[in-house]
């Protein structure tokens, strides 16, 4: 089987690992890190379930293999509180954005992708891109009001 | 006696930090040492003779541990209500994605390469695919039920598809047509679902052959720890269930299905086994929520009085039993719809098919039910040329009505429910269909329902006091997303007076947690928020006592008051205690510790059903009600529907969470509209055509942009916890026939079934008008 050796940053820390070149991000967050935050929903990058920061831009981790993070940056859920949860996450809480849970981490890392490049989103804006993160229990009303409290509080309300 | 203010205030999800910041662990999150990885070999064909399974190949290749099939575990079948599922399939395969062999391997990688060195022989049979086919006997897809042992309300017919029968009988049907003015007769149908919870299906084995211990996000561990035993002979105190955070549920974890397959594979491996589905296996391989067809006759008077209804249902509830027989009770007995009928006859089938199989499914058939009879009476309604909300009101049922079960009611909060939802849509304001500038078709449409909880049933918790003073809940009330973690803190801390924050519910392990008979029915809140209050009283009284013996005082002398968390004694002024600092007291130390139990039961309230007509004077401990009004714009150019607003109002009894209660609505409202508008599982010839989520639409944001307005009507429950009724459930039930109702108004043609597909607007439910385009 080809192995392969994978220099990435997950988080801030580095991880230097040998591992099989088929293996997804997903796979190798969950299984070789243990970073279980990561959820894998449907495994054919439909869900959203999996979504993680890499260089800057929201991926499907499912559907990224190792060998293209290789010497790139992650950032998982894990990495979004240290301390003090993100304005995100406490957002999500406070407007009761979160129900089961499982599509939360998904949501939360793309939430965060979409608010570093806009930081007033209409809700059109985030309809359009947060439509690849499916959520079964919430109806998205209380994801799309967290996802608009966390823009105000982090970036002041638009003009 | 006030209630304490912590009841009907909204309180943030206890499992919310957890959840948010990726901790939660879910099924599939849990690694236990030494185990291996699980594959499933499904079968690629839906009815078949199994000639020969070689797994010769599959056995040698490097890294494979162990390869069983249905001969290596015997002829053992398990079942909720009739044992007829195999673990692994025997002598016939009945559905595609049955399993057949099972592979434990060092990874899962290797485990799923050697499946595909399996070899499987067969011979296909006909294919029962549909709810005609399955009627008309063009295949059978069990030749004999005899062999299968029945636990509970499955009633199989010999030499038929037929796995179970329920008829509701009441007055006199024949009767009740002779009086009817108008007479109106539908026939309506409802497309197969996929449950499409975001967390797949999980389970990891550790089986000897002493003991079994299964981790897996499963609702009803009790009920999988009883299948289990029936199945595998191990006695109860030998099988440990350890409940994983679970990702999404709406039935689809109600019954076990990975457990048992972790069971034997992990026996016959002699290690741990882990097993996670894929979204693929999810489609082809879990469960569904049955296709359905009902034809109603309804009479009326000319004054608007309903005087007779007959129902007939067939469920197409896939290969195996499951749950499909509480489907066909629970759905049968809503089958009325909640209304006032002298004179009803429902007659309902479960047919097996060679499809997945039909389970719970967030109603137990509930929503179906709704979709056809408020369809129907709508169109009552227009015959007798009535508005039909004031159609609804005139007929639905009241404090003191009588239903068609013989049950006088009390506690009935549907009329209210439909003025809240037609008042809060605007009903009486619009017209009944209308275009708007874009040219686009606008109606209005209004839905009611009925539901039962399952009855009887039995609840117990333990609440047990930590020594810093904290409360660990022990209920296996498992939390799925529907908030029933953090409303039994709530109850106990009406109670107790320690801050919610202070108060938390474990985690379920059927070794530990006290017996709860699942986690379905939206009962949990009810019968475990009954649980939880009866084990507080007593653990105050078991506080009380020492806080009595330090104060060296009487017991009926001191007093909890619960608003503040106040000890005070009635003897002495100057003793006080304040109830969430108990752990610094040192009242505690080398005490016993403070442990009670709570119980809650329904055999003493539920009056046994009459076998044959099912009438009963209390057949469910709680009914739950509701209504919900669409407003729907249908662009006839391209045939899609938009849904402009939905209002809905819910009979909650007592509002415990209202956050909560509103998260369920919101939700419910989502899947309703999937259910109404996107949603299907297509078969051909017993092929699953759309396994997938790309084409297997569920609502994404994009389908959230309508306007929903929410009411949530209290009419206190007698016998509920502060009154509070279920709403897990209900939430869905009147969305689709909503939808589907304010589709046909526009229209000005009646719909009569779902999905509504832009197809069905432009060329009709049969293809009729596709000539006319």
């Amino acid at each position: 089987m080809d192995r392969k050796t994978i220099n990435v940053t997950i988080n801030g820390e580095q991880y230097i690992r040998n591992v099989e070149v088929y293996m997804t991000l997903a796979e190798f967050l969950r299984e070789e890190i243990g970073l279980t935050g990561t959820k894998i929903g449907c495994n054919e990058g439909e869900c959203g379930g999996c979504t993680v920061i890499f260089n800057g831009r929201p991926v499907n981790s499912c559907i990224v293999l190792v060998n293209e993070i290789d010497g790139g940056d992650v950032l998982t859920i894990e990495g979004m509180s240290q301390d003090e949860l993100h304005p995100i996450q406490e957002a999500f809480l406070e407007v009761g954005a979160v129900q089961c849970g499982f599509c939360t981490p998904g949501m939360v890392m793309s939430a965060k992708a979409i608010l570093d490049q806009n930081h007033h989103p209409s809700e059109a804006y985030i309809r359009k891109n947060m439509e690849g993160n499916i959520c079964r229990c919430t109806g998205y009303v209380r994801i799309m009001k967290g996802i608009i409290l966390a823009a105000e509080r982090m970036y002041g309300k638009a003009e | 006696m006030s209630i304490s203010p912590i009841i009907g205030t909204t309180v943030l999800r206890k499992d919310g930090k957890d959840k948010v910041t990726g901790h939660a662990k879910y099924g599939a999150d849990w690694n236990i040492s030494g185990q291996l990885y699980g594959a499933i070999f499904h079968s690629p064909v839906p009815h078949a003779k199994i000639l020969k399974i070689d797994t010769t190949k599959a056995k040698a290749y490097p890294g494979v541990r162990c390869v069983i099939t249905g001969a290596d575990i015997g002829n053992a079948r398990f079942g909720g209500f009739i044992a007829d599922q195999p673990f692994l399939a025997i002598g016939k395969v009945r559905y595609k994605g049955e399993p057949v062999a099972a592979i434990a391997a060092d990874t899962e990688r290797i485990a799923k390469e050697a499946l595909k060195l399996i070899e499987f022989e067969y011979e296909e049979l006909p294919v029962v695919d549909s709810i005609e086919d399955a009627i008309s006997c063009k295949g059978l897809v069990n030749e004999t039920w005899k062999d299968y042992t029945i636990f509970g309300m499955a009633h199989p017919v010999e030499g038929t598809n037929i796995m179970d029968r329920f008829e509701l009988i009441n007055g006199d049907i024949e009767e009740g047509f002779k009086q009817a003015d108008v007479i109106v007769e539908n026939e309506f149908r409802c497309g197969m679902l996929q449950h499409t919870v975001m967390e797949p299906h999980s389970a990891i084995g550790d089986v000897t052959d002493d003991e079994i211990t299964i981790y897996a996000p499963a609702q009803s561990p009790f009920s999988t720890r009883s299948m289990l035993h029936h199945a595998l002979g191990y006695p109860l105190n030998k099988i440990r269930i350890i409940c994983t955070e679970i990702g999404g549920g709406f039935g689809s974890k109600a019954e076990p299905k990975l457990e048992m397959l972790v069971a034997v594979l992990s026996k016959a491996a002699r290690r741990p086994v882990k097993l996670v589905y894929t979204r693929d296996e999810e489609f082809n391989a879990t469960f569904t929520r049955a296709s359905v067809l009902y034809k109603i006759k309804t009479g009326a008077t000319k004054d608007g009085k309903l005087c007779a209804q007959k129902v007939q249902v067939w469920w197409d509830t896939g290969a195996y039993g499951g749950f499909g027989p509480r489907v066909n009770y629970n759905a049968g007995y809503a089958s009325n719809g909640p209304y006032f009928i002298p004179n009803a006859y429902t007659d309902s089938y479960c047919m097996v098919t060679n499809h997945s199989l039909g389970s719970a499914y967030r109603g137990f058939g509930v929503s179906e039910a709704a979709q056809a009879y408020e369809m129907q009476m709508d169109e009552v309604a227009k015959a007798l040329n009535m508005d039909p909300v004031e159609f609804r009101l005139k007929n639905v049922l009241r404090d003191g009505s009588v239903s068609v079960t013989g049950e006088t009611m009390k506690s009935v909060g549907v009329a209210k429910c439909l003025e809240a939802a037609s008042k809060n849509l605007g009903w009486s304001e619009m017209p009944e269909r209308w275009v708007d500038e874009d040219g686009k078709l606008h109606g209005k449409g209004i839905a009611c329902f009925i539901k039962i909880s399952g009855t009887p049933s039995t609840t117990s918790c333990t609440v047990r006091m930590n020594e810093d003073g904290t409360l660990l809940i022990n209920s296996a009330s498992r939390e799925m997303g529907q908030g029933v973690r953090t409303v039994l803190t709530q109850f106990a801390s009406s109670v107790t007076g320690i801050s919610v924050d202070r108060i938390m519910v474990a985690q379920t392990d059927t070794s530990i947690t006290p017996y709860d008979k699942t986690t379905t029915s939206s009962r949990s809140t009810f019968h475990s928020g009954n649980a939880v209050l009866e084990a507080s009283h007593e653990l105050v009284r078991q506080v009380t006592e020492l806080v009595a013996k330090k104060w060296k005082c009487n017991f009926e002398d001191v007093h909890l008051d619960p608003e503040t968390g106040m000890f005070t004694c009635k003897t002495d002024d100057s003793l006080s205690l304040d109830i969430n600092k108990i752990g610094k007291s040192g009242i505690l130390k080398e005490e016993r510790p403070i442990i009670a139990v709570g119980k809650y039961g329904t055999k003493d309230i539920f009056d046994p059903v009459d076998e044959k007509t099912h009438a009963s004077k209390r057949p469910t401990i709680m009914w739950m009600m509701g209504a919900q009004a669409a407003e729907v714009a249908i662009d006839m150019k391209t045939g899609k529907v938009e849904v402009v607003h939905i209002s809905a109002a819910h009979d909650v009894g007592k509002a415990i969470n209202p956050l909560g209660c509103i998260q369920q609505v919101e939700g419910g409202l989502s899947m309703g509209y999937g259910h109404a508008l996107l949603e299907e599982m297509i078969y051909e010839n017993g092929h699953l055509k759309n396994g997938n989520m790309v084409d297997y639409k569920v609502p994404t944001f994009m389908d959230s942009d309508f306007k929903s307005s929410i009411e949530l009507v209290e009419v206190a429950h007698p016998e509920g916890p502060y009154g509070a009724k279920g709403i897990g459930e209900p939430v869905v039930a009147p969305t689709g026939a909503a939808i589907a109702n304010a589709v046909s108004a526009a229209l000005g043609r009646r719909i009569h079934s779902i999905p509504i597909k832009p197809e069905k607007i432009m060329f009709g439910e049969e293809g009729e008008y596709a000539s006319k385009i």
